[in-house]
């Protein structure tokens, strides 16, 4: 069986006289490897110690995005065959380093559902018992089309802007508001979505580097769900006194 | 929040900016292009290039047209550049940053960061030589080519650059076309104006100054 090394980031913000390194480990590569079962095989075989999210391994759950090779990806979704060399692996930027391959996603995207007030706005009552107010198709498709959005993490770290602005809500947020905005049960004003989104901090902070639209292991329509939101927000931002 | 935030916000401020980011860009891309269309009709001649520079005086275009081409390039500069880090620490982190993602838009857009910055000194002084030595006619032109080639030859590439990427960029943007045909579009037309330009250099040097 063929061998192939990893050379993986090294940190613990816990023992910060240990400066960050890059640690290399060698092991067999089984056909059909993932860096998910990679990285496993290293702590069960090589090194109990390092750290690395998982829990669901069929990329649903996005906690094991990851920097493979430079680029934002799902450890469990990455084969190693289909990787030259050896497999460089580090943290997501952005988020906060729990250590080594593990950082909190969750504080962040926390942040981002308060702040974009990620629920229907609705000022009618709800009834248990009345039947649900019907949907056309092709509205609920694109809600879902939103919704397939896994909170990985991917776009954020691959965003230069969310690199160097940590206000910035980067393409999930934006895809989040934007799956309000067609929401028909959502009643936010214009108003509203303009403070929510209307700014650089979401909107307009967007530079349309499209590391998101390239990296989105979902292959959400990023770039297209991020101009969507940038038009909206300059009709209703012209449009309110 | 605080107070100095409180008594200076402007909900609409980075809307107007991203607006006047846009409407700057697109009309300093179609300048440019218009600019070395002009410039290039000294391939078919020196007479064509100077009636077209004499009319352009005559009709008041040069002198409405250039204060304003000013105004809208200084415009530019304040809202594009306002996304530029000037930390050393947001410096390093977007080098290191297109290093490792090698996304090919990512280093498209440092570099037009770079060329912006170099445009901006470069154009200035382009503007203040053309300025200071009016009217334009072929014979002045081609005397400042013959001097300086290598100016004119590094400000067009540059130019071009930044005008090619930053107009599919903000279509990008927007949104209003697909990524991919996109950019072969403005690759398309960014090797033709500088062909046109490399060609309307080699023209210059040819005719060689008074």
């Amino acid at each position: 069986m063929s061998t192939r090394k990893f050379s993986i980031f090294r940190y613990n913000p816990i023992t910060p006289e240990v400066k960050p390194f890059m640690q290399e480990y060698t092991i067999e590569e089984p056909p059909g490897m993932t860096i998910f079962v990679a990285l496993n095989k290293i702590r069960e075989e090589l090194d109990p110690t390092l750290m690395f999210d998982f829990v669901c391994r069929a990329a649903i759950c996005g906690s094991c995005a990851m920097i493979i090779n430079g680029k934002p990806r799902l450890a469990c979704k990455t084969l190693t065959s289909d990787l030259k060399g050896t497999v460089t692996l580090m943290p997501l930027p952005v988020f906060k380093l729990i250590g080594d391959l593990s950082v909190d996603t969750g504080t962040w995207f926390r942040h981002l559902s308060v702040k974009t007030k990620s629920w229907i706005h609705s000022s009618k009552e709800f009834d248990p018992n009345a039947p649900e107010d019907r949907m056309d198709n092709e509205t609920a498709l694109e809600i879902y089309e939103a919704e397939r959005c896994i909170e990985c993490g991917c776009c954020i770290a691959g965003c230069v802007t969310a690199n160097i602005r940590e206000d910035f809500l980067g393409a999930a947020g934006i895809n989040r508001v934007a799956r309000f905005m067609v929401d028909p049960r959502d009643e936010r004003s214009k108003e509203e979505y303009f403070d929510v989104i209307g700014s650089d901090e979401g909107a307009f902070g967007c530079m349309g580097l499209m590391a998101c639209d390239d990296n989105c292991p979902m292959q959400l329509p990023l770039q297209l769900q991020l101009s969507f939101v940038r038009r909206k927000m300059v009709s209703f931002g012209l449009s309110i006194k | 929040m605080l107070v100095q935030k409180i008594l200076t916000r402007n909900p609409k401020a980075e809307l107007y900016y991203d607006l006047v980011e846009l409407f700057t860009g697109i009309t300093l891309v179609g300048f440019l292009w218009t600019h070395m269309l002009f410039v290039s009709t000294i391939l078919l001649g020196s007479d064509l290039f100077n009636t077209l520079s004499k009319s352009l005086d005559d009709y008041y275009l040069s002198y409405v047209g250039i204060p304003f081409i000013v105004l809208v390039f200084i415009m530019h500069i304040l809202s594009a550049g306002r996304r530029l880090p000037t930390r050393y620490q947001e410096q390093k982190i977007i080098w290191r940053h297109a290093k490792m993602l090698q996304g090919t838009d990512t280093w498209v857009w440092v570099f037009q960061a770079i060329t912006g910055a170099a445009i901006f000194a470069l154009a200035s002084i382009h503007m203040f030589v053309v300025l200071t030595g009016w009217p334009i006619t072929a014979t002045t032109s081609a005397g400042r080519v013959e001097a300086f080639w290598w100016f004119y030859l590094v400000l067009l590439l540059l130019g071009e650059y930044h005008a090619g990427f930053g107009i599919y960029r903000q279509f990008v943007k927007w949104g209003w076309f697909p990524r991919k045909p996109l950019g072969y579009v403005s690759k398309l037309i960014t090797v033709i104006i500088l062909t046109l330009g490399v060609a309307a250099l080699w023209v210059f040097l040819q005719l060689g100054g008074a």
